[in-house]
């Protein structure tokens, strides 16, 4: 039984699609300053590359991961389509949440630590030291997870999990309930 | 005014309610994964495993380092720094100079 009315829903599946497109476009952003990261060898310029990573993934990557988690929650839940009975929604709830967790970590464990250590950098030749290529590598693999779960949105590929067989099965087996909306 | 119903599971291609379940599992078993779930599932294997390794072997975030490589390339500091780098990546210290 769906208990979410289809505006709702509509509102939520308008929210994901924005939480989402924006993520992707965000990391997009984020990979150009990853490269920058690896390729300038000006200190001050580093300064405001680790900077501007450090803000655009707490104000901008995070909130917009969380949205997207959130809001595919409720587009899943208050539909047929449900959490658990489709691959195609499991396997996206799966990439959401370990891209989510990376993400957080990888905002910790490396881009903060890199923006102290620019800051904290004295001299213009320090710049050398303070090159990065993990942020190009985690950037990149986001890049390529968020790409595949719009993939998946659009595409969505056969195949119910065993619990979506047997509500199937359930359904098929109930008499006929009228229109289904 | 309702939807007319999916020909096959996914054929409006949202979500909007109507029953998505109608058509039998494509590429695989009717009770197996289909070959893409698979597929991304031994990608996932595989990529949460390179990242427990690299943890319980020490090999943490800054690996990825170009400046910390062989331990010996660290930045200068001023005084009251608050990191250095060394060959696995930024280490944070806590109100001392990097030596």
């Amino acid at each position: 039984m769906t208990v979410v009315t289809p505006r709702v829903r509509q509102f939520a599946r308008t929210m994901h699609v924005i939480a989402s497109v924006g993520w992707l476009g965000a990391v997009a952003c984020f990979l150009a300053l990853a490269v920058a990261g690896l390729t300038e060898a000006d200190v001050p310029t580093l300064r405001a590359v680790y900077l501007a990573m450090d803000l655009t993934g707490w104000s901008v990557l995070v909130p917009f991961s969380i949205a997207s988690l959130l809001t595919g929650l409720l587009s899943s839940l208050g539909t047929r389509w449900g959490l658990l009975r489709h691959y195609w929604v499991l396997v996206k709830l799966v990439m959401n949440l370990f891209a989510t967790t990376v993400l957080v970590l990888f905002m910790t464990m490396f881009i903060q630590p890199l923006r102290q250590l620019a800051d904290a950098a004295a001299t213009p030749s320090a710049g050398a030291e303070l090159h990065s290529l993990a942020p190009i590598v985690h950037t990149s693999g986001a890049l390529l997870l968020l790409v595949a779960a719009a993939a998946l949105s659009v595409y969505k590929p056969r195949g119910l999990t065993r619990h979506g067989q047997r509500t199937q099965q359930r359904r098929a087996s109930a008499p006929p309930a009228g229109t289904l909306r | 005014m309702a939807d007319p119903p999916p020909q096959h599971p996914d054929a409006h291609g949202d979500i909007r309610g109507e029953d998505p379940g109608k058509a039998p599992v494509g590429g695989g078993s009717p009770t197996g994964p289909p070959r893409w779930v698979k597929v991304f599932g031994l990608i996932g294997v595989v990529l949460v495993a390179l990242i427990l390794i690299s943890l319980l072997t020490g090999h943490s975030p800054g690996r990825h380092m170009t400046g910390g490589l062989g331990g010996q390339a660290t930045p200068p500091m001023h005084p009251g720094a608050i990191g250095v780098m060394d060959r696995d990546g930024p280490v944070l210290l806590r109100g001392g100079a990097a030596s």
